[in-house]
């Protein structure tokens, strides 16, 4: 073997290693972060919302800026947020992109480019600087799971990010977790939606014994349980996301309303702090809303968000 | 405020999952109706397409604003003013248009700055032209421009100073709508939704009051406005959403409906509650809207007697007429579950239909409650009265009837026919009755066709016989019946047509009428069958089994039994198998010395569309994610499979060598390699 084929050798094995982590950079949870998501349609605060984020010292809004749907078997954005106010000074906003799993069926030529075009154009357009991080949100699946690393990385080589940003992060849920890593920065561990939502009630023998347990399908700390050995070696660094919104729905007729306690939620940090340290780094709640703030204490804010 | 709604609108449809490959008739309907449901928007688009239409003298049916058509006609006119307008109503559009949909190229600033330099130059051409021939238009596309530019608080005072003083026409009412978008914008809710409500604006109220459907958000309106134009809107709502619940329980509703919103049992009962206080605290001046609200609460939520008591005590109560029809219809359909079908109870039933009709006339909407109480109510309370069911199933325009039509029995059908033509007796017959109106040649058709589809031949021909070659060459399969013969053997000639033939505009006159000579052939061909020497027989059964595929709805001539063609076709009720038919005619032909026949019977048992299983299967492989692929499994136990084996163990031993009609057939080559 000459020369010139082990550099072209060692140039093919580092470009097939794709991730950003190849240039021997890898992203670290170092500073302390108090984040939130905003997951409306309107860039708008309230007082109340105001307040809170100074008050929680929250210093960074992942904001969804628009949803990538299927339309007519192509891939279009939907629901694009529009900005009617600003963010407080020296609040890092992350634009988010909810992009649905059929999406990731199959390999669409240029959407990378395009989404990665789109929102640079929004920031342009709406005045919004110093934006250094994107977030890509997605279910997805055995079936998209290589099709979604694909884009992922699409993204993060494409000429517009390289020059406009500079770190990529991803959600991450805890399914995802038996999977290998995808091609991000860093992926925030959404610790909710854990449950299946059909086993929220008890049940019980014709007698009364109790079968099983009603679980919260919002977050229950038993179906966390079996993920937290994967956590510690999860080769991705990590984030945590706690829900705490409300979840409304109408079974058989009968409304059912889901929240989570706090104390369930702070059960959960502890644990999976306990087994990944790196996860009180960065904590961020799902979503930023009036009716979310009011829903638990100033204190229980404070303990979700204690590093 | 407009944009914003339709914006607002948009967004909750495009959220929508797209389960719209499937479309299924809703027979629920909702009952609580308290105002006219036509949205402004439908007006507002019929209103100016007709305008559009009376200045072009255009007299076409589905009409729609083409900008280039009306500039061409404008300068041909000399009409310079109308040339201008549209050229800037254009312009105001293509922004709205941008503005709306959303794609991958996000408006960059100077695109925005561009929108925003059109918006402001249409808005000062349309200001110039406030005095002019045109200016109910120019005043709407200058307050369309301040909409788009944020100017809300400038479209208020136009309004007031200007907009308000002009004739009235339906630019005006746009206008106002705008108006009432600009005070929502600028605080002023209270106003923005009553002219909302007047206008039946309810796409604006619903996103204005989204959040704000509950008993409880009900309760704060009444109580800062005892009659507040909003409330026949949200208690409408409330009500119907009540209904969504009830309808979810029983399995009615199959996709739902937007907006709606769960209500609890507690949370209905808490209205019921409220609405027995606004009753009795007697400052509304519209106490039927709240007690109808709560009788069909009660009644839903399965107190029947107590929604019966209420619903009657509502029909006396005062309020606006729309909400007094409304409470007529709960009634009678409260009255009619519970009611025993008898004279007394026809009576009422004609009474209240004969009313309903004639308020649909002038609200189409009245008729939707009737489709909801025929189906789900009267049809299987008639079911002892099976002609009075379908004719009501007729007077609605029912699908069903259609269904009822092609699936009865043919001596139900003669009661039908014979119940129609004869004169009404009783009122609910005679409200009945002129609702059937049944051709002559279309019933004898059909009788006609039923008895083909038994297999009954002289009796078919006797009805057919009626029926002049005229109503066959107005049918949309008269192309089939001029083009195609039933005496060609589907197994081994395929009858297709050109795309000149089939997709022609030609008008086909056909030289007889199509099924009265093939009932008549029939006839003839199996009245024969029986007298016919031994040799003789198996060429009969032959040719009589080609006729039977070909008359099959499978078969290239399914006209004879059919009005249409689908590839979901199945055997339906009263219908003999003629595939069955074809079959065991094949098999008697097979048995034949004559060589010829018995190969050419053979492969035809061979021919797929006689059989409902294949002799192969060929299952979708999804195990294999990257590379799906059909797979071929035999399938032994089929009789297709064995009528294969029957073929080619007899020309294991022909004499004659295999025909060339068996030897290029892709489907036995396939066998072979089995």
């Amino acid at each position: 073997m000459n020369m010139n084929r082990a550099l072209l050798l060692l140039i093919a094995v580092l470009a097939m290693t794709g991730c950003r982590q190849s240039g021997g950079r890898r992203y670290e949870m170092t500073a302390d972060q108090n984040a939130v998501y905003y997951w409306r349609t309107e860039l708008r605060l309230d007082s109340t919302e105001r307040d809170f984020l100074k008050k929680q010292h929250i210093n960074k809004v992942y904001c969804r800026y628009f949803d990538v749907v299927m339309q007519d078997s192509v891939p279009m954005p939907n629901a694009t947020l529009t900005f009617t106010d600003t963010l407080p000074e020296g609040v890092e906003l992350v634009p988010t992109v909810f992009i649905t799993e059929d999406c990731m069926h199959r390999r669409h030529e240029g959407l990378a480019e395009k989404l990665v075009r789109r929102i640079c154009q929004m920031n342009e357009t709406n005045d919004i600087n110093g934006v250094r991080e994107i977030q890509i949100d997605c279910d997805y699946t055995a079936r998209s799971r290589q099709t979604y690393y694909d884009f992922l990385k699409e993204v993060s080589h494409s000429s517009l990010f390289i020059s406009h940003y500079s770190l990529l992060s991803t959600t991450i849920r805890l399914h995802q977790l038996s999977m290998a890593p995808p091609p991000a920065d860093y992926g925030v561990l959404m610790l909710y939606n854990t449950g299946d939502p059909r086993r929220f009630m008890e049940r019980r023998s014709a007698d009364g014994r109790l079968l099983e347990e009603g679980r919260n399908p919002i977050l229950d700390m038993r179906d966390v349980k079996p993920y937290l050995r994967r956590l510690d070696g999860y080769p991705l660094p990590l984030a945590a996301a706690y829900p705490v919104y409300l979840w409304q729905r109408t079974i058989h007729g009968v409304r059912v309303e889901h929240t989570v306690e706090s104390e369930e939620i702070l059960r959960v940090k502890q644990a999976v702090e306990h087994e990944r340290p790196e996860l009180r780094r960065t904590v961020i709640t799902y979503h930023l809303d009036k009716e979310n703030i009011n829903r638990y204490k100033p204190e229980t804010y404070e303990e979700i968000y204690h590093h | 405020m407009k944009k914003f709604i339709i914006i607002s609108l948009l967004t909750v449809l495009a959220a929508v999952p797209a389960a719209a490959c499937i479309w299924v008739e809703t027979n629920n309907y909702y009952l609580f109706r308290a105002y006219n449901p036509k949205e402004f928007r439908m007006h507002a688009d019929e209103v100016t397409t007709n305008n559009w239409k009376a200045y072009l003298g255009s007299n076409e049916d589905y009409f729609h604003f083409r900008a280039d058509e009306v500039k061409e006609f404008a300068r041909k006119k000399g009409d310079l003013l109308m040339v201008s307008y549209v050229e800037n109503l254009e312009k105001y559009l293509e922004c709205a248009e941008e503005k709306r949909y959303e794609s991958w190229r996000y408006p960059t600033k100077e695109d925005l700055a561009q929108r925003q330099q059109t918006l402001q130059n249409v808005r000062t051409y349309a200001q110039g032209k406030l005095k002019s021939r045109l200016r109910s238009q120019h005043a709407l596309l200058f307050m369309r421009c301040n909409m788009m530019l944020g100017r809300h608080a400038e479209n208020v005072t136009f309004w007031v100073t200007t907009g308000s003083t002009m004739i009235e026409s339906i630019y005006r009412d746009m206008m106002r709508n705008i108006y009432a978008g600009a005070l929502y914008k600028t605080g002023s809710e209270e106003a923005a939704a009553a002219i909302f409500a007047e206008q039946g604006d309810w796409e604006s109220l619903m996103t204005m009051y989204y959040e704000r459907r509950s008993c409880k958000a009900i309760r704060q309106e009444y109580l800062s406005n005892p009659n507040s134009p909003v409330l026949p809107f949200l208690l409408t709502d409330f009500v119907n959403n009540c209904q969504e619940a009830i309808d979810t329980q029983n399995d009615y509703n199959l996709e739902g409906k937007l907006f709606i919103r769960d209500i609890t049992k507690a949370e209905a009962q808490q209205m019921c509650q409220l609405a027995t206080s606004v009753v009795s605290e007697g400052k509304t001046t519209n106490p039927v809207l709240w007690q109808s609200a709560k009788a069909w609460i009660e009644f839903m939520f399965g107190d029947h007697r107590q929604g019966i008591a209420d619903i009657e005590k509502a029909v006396k109560m005062e309020g606006e007429e729309r909400m007094k029809d409304n409470a007529r219809v709960l009634k009678l359909y409260m009255t009619a579950v519970e009611a025993t079908p008898g004279s007394s109870f026809d009576d009422y039933l004609a009474q209240e239909l004969n009313w309903i009709d004639k308020r649909s006339k002038e609200d189409n909407s009245f008729l939707d409650p009737t489709r909801r109480l025929v189906h789900q109510v009267l049809v299987s309370k008639y079911s002892n009265r099976p002609l009075t069911a379908v004719s009501l199933l007729k007077a609605i325009d029912s699908y069903e009837y259609t269904t009822y039509l092609d699936t009865v029995r043919v001596e139900s059908l003669l009661e039908y026919i014979d119940y129609v033509s004869t004169p009404a007796q009783t009122a609910l017959d005679r409200y009945l009755k002129p609702h059937q109106k049944l051709s002559a040649d279309e019933m004898n058709d059909l009788v006609g066709t039923k008895y083909m589809r038994l297999c009954r031949w002289q009796e078919a021909a006797e009805w057919l016989a009626r029926v002049p070659i005229s109503y066959y060459n107005e049918k949309g399969y008269a192309c089939y019946a001029a083009n195609r013969k039933w005496s060609v053997e589907p197994w081994i000639t395929r009858q297709f047509l050109g795309e000149g033939v089939e997709y022609s505009d030609e008008k086909w006159q056909l030289k007889e009428n199509p099924k009265l000579a093939f009932a008549r052939e029939m006839a003839k061909m199996e009245g024969e069958l029986n007298v016919l020497k031994s040799k003789e027989r198996p060429q009969r059964c032959y040719d009589l089994a080609v006729r039977y595929a070909q008359a099959h709805f499978t078969g290239d001539c399914w006209f004879l039994m059919r009005d249409g063609k689908s590839i979901c076709d199945t055997l339906r009720c009263n219908e003999v198998d003629l595939t069955a038919k074809a079959v065991g005619l094949l098999q008697e032909a097979s048995k034949t010395k004559d060589a010829a026949l018995k190969e050419r019977s053979l492969f035809a048992l061979c021919y797929g569309y006689l059989y409902f299983s294949e002799w192969q299967l060929q299952p979708w492989n999804c195990d294999e994610p990257e590379s799906p692929a059909y797979q071929r499994l035999k399938n032994p136990k089929s009789r297709q499979h064995q009528a294969f084996a029957a073929l080619a163990e007899f020309e294991r031993s022909n004499k004659a060598g295999v025909s060339k009609y068996v030897s290029n057939c892709d489907d036995y080559i396939q066998y072979g390699k089995n």
